[in-house]
């Protein structure tokens, strides 16, 4: 799996990420997402901007400066509450979706 | 919310690109820092943690492009999305989407169509340079003036006889010559018929008469020659003329060489010396003539009005209207004051004033555009009906697009709660909703465009086609109107389109979601406010188009009652035309000859059973009235009646009955030629100042009465109970004691009532004279086709003399058709406005009654099986939309009481609440509503409870 991964699923483990681990830099997020696929997901960290760009477009997530721990200065990103709404949604679309595809696969 | 904040947010882009970019410089530096650091940690030295923290990023340049492209191509990207969904939306329901389309393009096109034709008749902006500088003189008084000679040609207002905007020409001297508080004043009249030679065959063309300062004062141009100048006014110059762009166009055909060429004005030759512009019609909305001549001219061509010979020196005879350009920096006012001083010097203070000091003569200064109404304030009155039919059309097409637009959202109200639920927000809902009612504003509104385009065509072929002469009005379609009716329209559109997310903010979204809520009647509170509102809706567009209807049905029974009531005489088969010969330089007694040999080859003529002729055709809006005085009446207090001189044979030939006395016998015809000889002379003795003639009246042998027939109307109204045949009446006494000859009149017969110059006015006391002089109209009575002889009747005139020009041809039916010209198009409007003010309110109550068979199907299948009869459920349906419509109708009709008692002026032998109309508006209602509720009466009776129940 390269960059060529399913608009809107890179939305949603964005919006995922932010709701569990709270407001993160563009860094933190690639480096989250790296670890949770288990360098599966082995994307260069720029294309995620888009889907930043994305979410913060539709007002789900709101971005501010920001220092980090070694005092770097740093865009933080921070889940809404219209954006985890949307996360609730797409969530459940995704599952009903992996569900489906899946029972598909199955089926042999 | 996040569609509008994207959009937000993107606009802010645009504006702040730059600062977007160095804040994504900014990041992405930021985050290769952080890069960096982390791998620094691993141990690499910095460069190399520099290196890989570029290779673990990926291409820098690609990242930010990818930001940019987001930032600015995804909302465009998004709002395609928006429109396809709404496409699609709409295309699963494309009976919903017709019809409002349809209305929004009937309401917006028929509305932009009828303004754009009333701004053109009743707006139009005069032809003139800087017309708010340009002033017209009225004058107005308590009695009426004593004049020598006073015409109007329809310029302004003149309804009675104590206000209106004529002048003597003297007076007009005397303004341009006395003030300076004017840059120009310009008098002019007309148009008057002339006989006009030289281009072709001899024809009759209409000229105004304008004084030398008409083109510079009223800022007029010509495009090719020049315009008429001052010297072009002097009594000795070579006459010249300026030719009206449409008639050059027409009589011409658009040939350059017409300038320079000479023609001949009755008996004047002329030459033509331009072309006026074509935006330069005429400063009185609704006029037109052919040609402008010089007013000096008016002595020598002579047009046999009246007194022609004094007309230009004569301060009694008033006759032209003045226009007059202010001065700049000069005040109406001030130059009203000078303006009245020299009027009060010349009505009151000449040696025979004209207003006695008790009649208090008032000049006044008005804006052009004001007085000068002519023509647009007969029309007004008439596009005021149909502009408030219109009006309620606009109304009713708003409350349809309502109506349906809220009926279609509260059925999918379901839908958007789902979508609400599912995190969408209240402006990402409504911005969808949005987006389906623009696609339907502008589709609608382009078709708006088309109907419109059509309709302004339409409307002026319909305006134009029953008048007598080319349309005087330039009417292309308003676009600041459609601009307007499409605003209004969409607006309507647009917030009832938006209606239903407001709603689901405010409502609980569980009931909505709940599957059998919308089956339930009465099962949700909103549901109950919404259908009311609905019904509210329809209500009123079936009052609205009620209205419509009764106005229309008054209008086209008025009509009706006018085109079937009997004139008195027979208007079938009857060819009437004019003709002319004092133009063409014939006396009074060469024009009684020319008469009566025309008249013999007429009726030699296979085909024609009878001829004769009139000073004016019957029905043809002229007439002429004079005062008498009854033998037995006090002095000096006269009768006035209407006249109208006759040719031998005219009774037969129209087929008036003569009751009582006999027809006129050509002896009559030779006595009254003899008397009106010797009052000619003995008027151009007086009026020549000769004393010796005139003082001595008695000792001149006193000229023979004039023989006259009376009507039935003159007999009941000044001869009650007695028999006026026989009688003798004398001329109309003055103030001043008589001086010429009182020949008086002698009745010899009476003829039966007949409709005179309007079929809507009553008939007036008529006395009919031997026609021994002037113009006339002849009569053909004829056996088959009137038309088929009109070659062999222009090949004897032109026999008998070719210079004799004959003009308006046409039938005594053409001619009534012609008089009702008014009435026709009303009707015909309202009636066009009227259906189309009913189709929209069935649509409305078609639209409302489908939307609630679908909304209760479930309840309906469950009536089905629970045994309810077919027939029970339809009448169900049926029951609540004549309900409606009858609701609809009652208020309708009570509107319709108090609103067309305003239009009882136009209506004639119609009372404003004619019942017959009334009762036929609610009869044809009803059966139109009956035949809109039957469809979906027809689908609830045919729910397959199986379906139903299975339906949601």
């Amino acid at each position: 799996m390269h960059a060529n991964i399913l608009q809107g699923t890179l939305d949603l483990m964005i919006l995922r990420t932010l709701a569990t681990m709270g407001p993160q830099h563009a860094y933190g997020i690639a480096n989250r997402l790296q670890q949770v696929s288990e360098d599966a997901l082995n994307l260069n960290q720029g294309t995620i901007y888009p889907a930043l760009v994305r979410l913060e477009q539709h007002g789900w997530t709101r971005a501010s400066w920001g220092k980090t721990e070694n005092n770097r200065e740093a865009k933080y990103y921070a889940i809404t509450k219209a954006g985890l709404k949307a996360l609730d949604g797409e969530t459940a679309r995704w599952r009903q979706m992996s569900g489906m595809v899946e029972k598909l696969l199955a089926e042999e | 919310m996040s569609r509008s904040r994207r959009i937000l947010s993107k606009f802010r882009d645009l504006f702040r690109n730059n600062r977007a970019e160095e804040e994504l410089a900014r990041e992405v530096a930021s985050h290769l820092t952080l890069l960096a650091d982390d791998f620094e940690c691993r141990g690499m030295s910095p460069e190399e943690a520099r290196l890989a923290a570029k290779r673990a990023y990926g291409g820098e340049e690609q990242a930010k492009q990818a930001h940019r492209d987001e930032r600015s191509l995804l909302w465009i990207e998004q709002t395609v999305q928006d429109l396809r969904y709404a496409l699609r939306m709409l295309a699963k329901s494309p009976g919903f989407a017709a019809v409002a389309i349809l209305t929004l393009g009937l309401g917006i096109g028929a509305n932009t169509a009828i303004f754009s034709v009333i701004d053109a008749v009743m707006f139009r902006s005069l032809p003139a340079e800087d017309p708010q500088r340009l002033v017209i003189f009225g004058w107005n008084a308590h009695h009426q003036p004593k004049l020598r000679g006073h015409s109007l040609h329809g310029d302004c207002d003149d309804n009675d006889d104590t206000r209106d905007c004529a002048f003597s020409v003297p007076f007009y001297e005397t303004l341009r010559s006395r003030t300076n508080l004017f840059s120009g004043v310009t008098a002019f009249a007309g148009p008057f018929e002339v006989g006009f030679s030289g281009n072709g065959p001899a024809n009759i063309a209409r000229g105004e008469y304008v004084s030398g300062d008409f083109f510079s004062t009223v800022g007029a141009k010509t495009i090719l020659g020049r315009p008429l100048g001052r010297a072009d006014d002097a009594p000795a110059a070579s006459p010249a003329i300026v030719l009206d762009y449409r008639y050059w166009q027409r009589a011409f055909g658009a040939d350059p060489a017409a300038v320079g060429r000479a023609v001949r004005l009755n008996n004047v030759d002329a030459a033509i010396v331009g072309v006026a512009e074509p935006g330069f019609t005429s400063l009185t909305p609704g006029k037109s003539q052919d040609f402008f001549m010089p007013l000096s001219l008016a002595k020598r061509v002579q047009n046999e009005r009246w007194g022609t010979e004094y007309s230009l020196s004569d301060p009694a005879i008033w006759w032209v209207v003045l226009a007059g350009r202010l001065q700049p920096g000069v005040s109406v006012e001030q130059a009203q004051a000078e303006a009245t001083t020299l009027f009060h010097a010349e009505v009151l203070d000449a040696a025979k004033p004209i207003f006695s000091d008790g009649d208090q003569p008032v000049l006044r200064l008005l804006p052009a555009r004001e007085a000068l109404n002519g023509e647009s304030s007969q029309i007004a009155a008439m596009l005021e009906v149909i502009m408030t039919a219109v009006g309620f059309v606009l109304l009713i097409a708003c409350a349809n697009v309502a109506g349906l637009i809220l009926a279609r959202s509260a059925n999918r109200q379901k839908e958007l709660a789902m979508r609400q639920a599912l995190g969408a927000g209240r402006a990402r809902i409504a911005r969808q909703l949005l987006t389906e009612s623009l696609v339907l504003a502008t589709t609608g509104g382009a078709l708006g465009i088309l109907v419109a385009v059509w309709g302004v065509r339409a409307l002026t072929k319909l305006i134009s086609s029953g008048l007598d002469q080319a349309f005087p009005f330039v009417i292309a379609p308003d676009w600041r109107v459609l601009a307007f009716t499409g605003g209004v329209t969409l607006a309507t559109g647009i917030l009832c389109g938006l209606a239903p997310s407001f709603r689901s903010a405010r409502a609980d979204l569980t009931p909505s979601l709940r599957e059998n809520v919308s089956s339930i009647p009465g099962g949700a509170s909103q549901g109950g406010r919404r259908v009311r509102l609905g019904d509210a809706l329809v209500v009123a567009q079936v009052a609205l188009s009620v209205v419509v209807l009764v106005g229309a049905g008054l209008l086209v029974r008025t009509l009706h009652k006018l085109q079937t009531l009997d004139p008195g005489f027979d208007t079938h088969n009857v060819l009437l035309f004019g003709i002319h010969p004092s133009l063409a330089g014939y006396t009074d007694h060469q024009t009684v000859q020319l008469y009566r040999q025309l008249q013999e080859r007429f009726e030699a003529l296979p085909g024609v059973v009878s001829a004769s002729y009139s000073e004016d055709a019957l029905l043809s809006q002229s007439w002429s009235a004079e005062d008498v005085h009854l033998d037995d009446a006090p002095p000096k207090s006269n009768a006035n009646t209407a006249t109208l001189q006759v040719g031998l044979d005219f009774f037969r030939t129209m087929r008036i009955p003569v009751l009582a006395g006999r027809v006129f016998t050509p002896a009559d015809f030779a006595s009254a030629e003899a008397t009106n000889a010797a009052m000619t002379v003995a008027e151009a003795a007086a009026a020549s100042g000769n004393p010796a003639k005139a003082a001595h009246p008695k000792t001149e042998p006193q000229p023979a009465s004039v023989p006259v027939l009376v009507n039935q109307a003159f007999a009941r109204k000044y001869f009650p109970n007695q028999n006026p045949v026989g009688r003798h009446m004398g001329n109309k006494q003055e103030d001043e004691p008589a001086t010429g000859p009182q020949p008086g009149y002698l009745i010899v017969g009476i003829a039966a009532d007949t409709k005179y110059a309007r079929l809507r006015r009553a008939i007036l006391p008529t006395m009919f004279l031997p026609l021994v002089g002037n113009s006339a109209h002849f009569e053909l009575r004829t056996a088959g086709d009137p038309t088929a002889l009109v070659k062999q009747v222009r090949d004897i005139v032109a026999q008998a003399d070719n210079n004799v020009p004959l003009f308006d041809v046409r039938t005594q039916t053409q001619q009534i058709e012609q008089t009702l010209y008014q009435e026709r198009l009303m009707s015909r409007l309202s009636s066009f406005f009227a259906i189309l003010a009913l189709i929209l309110a069935c649509i409305g109550l078609y639209g409302l009654l489908s939307y609630e068979v679908a909304r209760r199907t479930r309840e309906l299948g469950i009536r089905t099986a629970l045994g309810a009869q077919r027939r029970e459920l339809m009448r169900l349906v049926v029951r609540r939309g004549l309900l409606l419509a009858l609701a609809g109708a009652i208020i309708g009709i009570a509107t319709a009481m108090a609103v067309t008692r305003l239009m009882a002026a136009m209506l004639y032998s119609v009372r404003p609440y004619d019942p017959a109309t009334f009762a036929g508006v609610g009869i044809l209602l009803v059966l139109v509503a009956l035949a809109a509720c039957s469809i979906p009466a027809r689908r609830a009776m045919r729910i397959d409870p199986m379906v139903a129940l299975r339906y949601e």
